[in-house]
């Protein structure tokens, strides 16, 4: 039996200790939203979050994730009230997806990149999402979209700046 | 239409008569007609279902793969039936032929027609069920149809609102009106506006189901080894080991190989790991190595056996010794689909009985494979569709669901058939090999003259042949027969006509008083199908490459010798010449990048791209693909824009990557480590320009991949002045 933190709940799995997480997501607590893409790590659709790094699930044991935080794409929105993460408001007015098959890896590696740095350069960006792999070229889009979400975080959070006080008096 | 699609519609309408069992021509309006409807719901038609609680239902005959059917041909329907496509539910049509494409009379999701196909006969579905609502109206509100109007799911009287809901059950009962007019584009509330894809949001939250994800208790997990060399069959197995592995529950041996069965997929592709098979290989194609592949392509150009594919004028007599000619050979390899969901397909079988799920270009031929390969009866086979991750040709093919439903009626248990991604890389149905030589004749003053142009390389139709004569063949015929007959492949089609796709856009764009196009078939045996763009994708490199080799040649301005060809086609000139101003052509950003520029024509629309390039430490780096295509009427100008972008990183991908070789018959590469896809950091920015038009609306989906990779590769030869012609793109070093 091995115990983790599914999308903020505590859950038990009684699989043997190899089977990978992403196969233990999707068929034994049949959550579908993450893919299987290559099964070598090499494409991300199969990226979650582990303890707010963003994993390649297909060849991660389950064992390995044991106490840990794992969230998915399904634990991306707001639980309560379901509205949309900011990054999936992005997504959905920039049309980013198409065959749509990798955007929850997409989705996955995006959020690890704004929870840890909210105001990505194009550099920034470029290094954190090449892992993951688009076959429908989504990839320009995928950029102005954690752009605008980078924004609107930004504009909502109000920090107090010190130079911007002292320009408006 | 183009002449592939008179091709490939000649070729399934005979297909039908041989089969006997196709129905053709079933005007799309009429299929389902209103004396099927029943008082609770309004069903108008295939497409259109309006209950009395409310639900505006479409059922979408076009598989959505990305290229943007679902948002798209919903906003037909919006427009015409006069409701938000946001708040019509769509539904992914089942197998039938109500469904099929009137562009190839199958329902096949293919050749950039879905807009093209489905404009007129979608709009009008839709302003019937419009007019059987305002025809109830009329006799529920007893007042003069001149008074009503509609919007947004509402007739409209004075200040009286009446739901569409509310007038479902008198609708039901009323003759569909003939000749209802089609609103005019001064109308257009939805077509030609910008609004976000409605499949976005399942897409973003992981709710959007693919073939993958279909779930259900008792669902078994199956892993099919095949033939390392494509065709090849099992001599023997010893499943000893694999059957001894945690979680398997079956080993069965299908036509082209042995399938392992577990509860889960890991656990059954753990232990097919574990069979020994020994195969019987197919002579021709095990013989075959990428190595002296070019050479055996080369030798067939040189050995004077050709058909003619096209002539003009005088053709190849034309060649004039005395004046300039030149010549050069053009080469592209095989080329992996790679769409980033596998193959996949899930069967149950029970009660005689059968359920596919699958994520298809061409449900009405899986169906049928279905009936072919299960021995049911297509009429007792329900084909329920998802959506594709990823199609690009790869999944107009139903190789998969063939297997799937073998492997389902030998172990007697529901299963989903996975394939890894190294079973999707080295048995896809490959884009085909193919090398071109040209010999351009030019007049005195530089002009051209004689486009002679001769292509060796395997033909796609001789694949489908196999496939189609196996899911549409009566079911009177035994299998063995139909065996012989898809069998036959090449000797039965050689006889029919030429494969258009082998020839399809080396030779039509510019003008030359003499035009002798050539076909060799040269096919080691690799299995072939369409992929995105089919004959385009390699005639737009070579053809789009000769000819900028041509202007060089005769020391003129790339941009202005193509246009002093194009007199026969405005609409590439237009392209082009926006292309040239948008991208500033011919200066480049800075002075250590260079433009290149490419203009073809594919699936009736014209698409030009000027790329500029730099080498960053030696390596082609493409830092801006400026984009205009005319595609007629746009429906969603956002979606027009994302396919352009997707057609180039696409073709970006084949220019710099792209490349599948053999040694003795076995593909080499097995995953995106050795198959590489472009990633993030290698896009360039993408600047697209859609012309304004009110032609009919034309492709997209296909177009925008053709001519990338020469625009690339005619910007390193004005960076470098090496002449590449060969994909994928290497410098010499």
């Amino acid at each position: 039996m091995i115990s983790f933190q599914l999308n903020g709940q505590r859950v038990d799995a009684d699989v043997p200790a190899d089977m990978p997480l992403l196969w233990v997501v999707r068929d034994h607590f049949k959550l579908k939203g993450s893919k299987f893409g290559c099964g070598m790590g090499l494409c991300g659709a199969c990226s979650m979050l582990v303890d707010g790094q963003s994993t390649r699930t297909c060849i991660l044991p389950v064992a390995a994730v044991a106490n840990r935080a794992v969230t998915t794409i399904e634990g991306l929105a707001d639980k309560d009230s379901q509205q949309l993460s900011t990054l999936q408001q992005a997504w959905v007015a920039h049309s980013v997806p198409q065959c749509g098959y990798c955007q929850s890896g997409q989705l996955i590696s995006a959020t690890a990149l704004l929870n840890s740095n909210p105001a990505p350069s194009d550099a920034d960006i470029d290094n954190a999402m090449q892992g993951n792999l688009c076959r429908c070229g989504t990839y320009p889009r995928i950029k102005q979209a954690i752009k605008a979400a980078a924004e609107q975080t930004a504009a909502a959070v109000h920090t107090f700046d010190p130079r911007q006080a002292e320009a408006k008096a | 239409m183009s002449q592939t699609n008179q091709a490939r519609r000649l070729f399934l309408k005979q297909l039908g008569i041989v089969g006997g069992g196709l129905i053709v021509g079933l005007p799309l309006s009429a299929s389902v007609n209103a004396n099927s409807t029943t008082n609770a719901a309004l069903q108008p038609n295939a497409f259109i279902h309006l209950s009395q609680s409310g639900e505006v239902s479409f059922y979408l005959p076009r598989s959505e793969m990305g290229q943007g059917t679902y948002h798209g041909l919903t906003t037909l329907i919006g427009e015409e039936l006069d409701i938000d496509p946001a708040r019509i539910r769509v539904h992914h049509a089942t197998a039938d032929t109500a469904f099929n494409n009137p562009e190839y009379d199958q329902q096949i999701t293919g050749g950039s027609t879905s807009m093209k196909g489905s404009y007129l006969p979608l709009r009008q579905a839709a302003a019937d069920a419009r007019a059987l609502l305002l025809l109830a109206a009329v006799q529920q509100l007893g007042v003069p149809r001149e008074q009503l109007r509609t919007d947004n799911g509402y007739v409209l009287h004075g200040e009286q609102k009446t739901p569409y809901a509310e007038l479902v059950a008198v609708a039901a009962q009323l003759e569909t009106p003939q000749d209802v007019a089609l609103k005019e584009p001064s109308e257009f509330k939805y077509i030609g506006k910008q609004r976000p894809r409605l499949d976005g949001h399942a897409k973003a939250t992981g709710t959007a189901e693919f073939g993958l994800d279909i779930d259900f208790p008792g669902l078994q997990r199956a892993v099919l080894v095949r033939c390392p060399v494509a065709g090849g069959t099992v001599n023997r197995v010893d499943d000893s080991a694999a059957r001894g592995m945690p979680g398997v529950t079956h080993v069965v041996s299908i036509h082209n190989g042995v399938a392992v069965v577990a509860e889960h997929y890991y656990q059954a592709k753990l232990a097919a790991a574990k069979l020994v098979i020994d195969w019987q290989l197919p002579e021709k194609l095990s013989q075959f190595s990428s190595a002296e592949g070019q050479a055996q392509f080369a030798q067939a150009l040189d050995a004077d056996k050709s058909h003619e594919a096209f002539k003009q004028g005088d053709g190849s007599k034309a060649l004039n010794p005395a004046s300039r000619v030149l010549r050069a050979d053009y080469w592209a390899p095989y080329l992996a689909h790679a769409t980033m969901e596998p193959m996949n397909c899930t069967v149950k079988i029970a009660d005689g009985e059968m359920d596919v799920w699958v994520g298809s270009q061409s449900p009405g031929l899986a169906q049928g494979l279905a009936a072919f390969y299960s021995g049911i009866s297509k009429s007792k086979i329900r084909i329920h569709s998802t959506f594709l991750g990823g199609g690009f040709g790869r999944r107009t093919a139903s190789d998969y669901v063939g297997e799937a439903v073998a492997i389902a009626k030998a172990s007697g248990v529901p299963v989903q058939l996975i394939w890894s991604r190294e079973d999707d890389t080295r048995h896809d149905l490959y884009r085909p090999a193919a090398m071109a030589r040209f010999a351009i004749g030019l007049t005195d003053d530089g002009r051209i003259d004689t486009w002679q142009v001769r292509r060796a390389g395997p033909n796609i139709m001789a694949y489908t042949v196999d496939e189609a004569l196996d899911a549409m063949a009566p079911g009177f015929l035994p299998n063995g027969m139909v065996n012989w007959m898809s069998k036959a492949g090449y000797g039965l089609y050689d006889g029919w006509s030429l494969d258009h796709s082998s020839v399809e856009g080396l030779y039509e764009d510019y003008d030359a008083s003499h035009k002798a196009v050539e076909h060799v078939t040269v096919d080691p045996g690799l299995p072939c199908g369409f992929w995105r763009s089919v004959g385009h994708s390699f005639s737009g490199f070579f053809k789009e490459s000769m000819i900028d080799e041509v202007a060089v040649a005769t020391e003129q301005d790339p941009v202005a010798y193509r246009l002093q060809h194009l007199s026969g086609n405005p609409r590439l000139a237009n392209a082009l010449k926006v292309a040239a101003e948008k991208a500033g052509w011919p200066k480049a950003g800075n002075s250590e990048r260079r433009l290149g520029v490419a203009a073809h024509n594919s699936f009736a629309s014209s698409v030009a791209q000027v790329a500029e390039v730099s080498l960053e430490n030696g390596a082609i780096r493409v830092h801006k693909v400026v984009c205009v295509v005319d595609c007629g009427r746009v429906v969603n100008p956002d979606v027009v824009k994302a396919q352009m972008e997707s057609g180039i990183l696409f073709g970006l991908t084949a220019a710099l990557h792209g490349e599948i070789t053999l040694k003795d018959g076995v593909v080499q590469q097995s995953n995106f480590h050795d198959y590489p896809v472009l990633r993030m950091p290698q896009t360039p920015e993408i600047d697209v320009h859609i012309i304004d038009s009110n032609e009919p609306p034309t492709g997209v989906g296909e177009p925008g991949t053709p001519p990338i990779a020469a625009a690339v590769a005619n910007a390193l030869f004005a960076l470098t002045g090496q002449r590449l012609r060969s994909l994928p793109l290497k410098l010499a070093s």
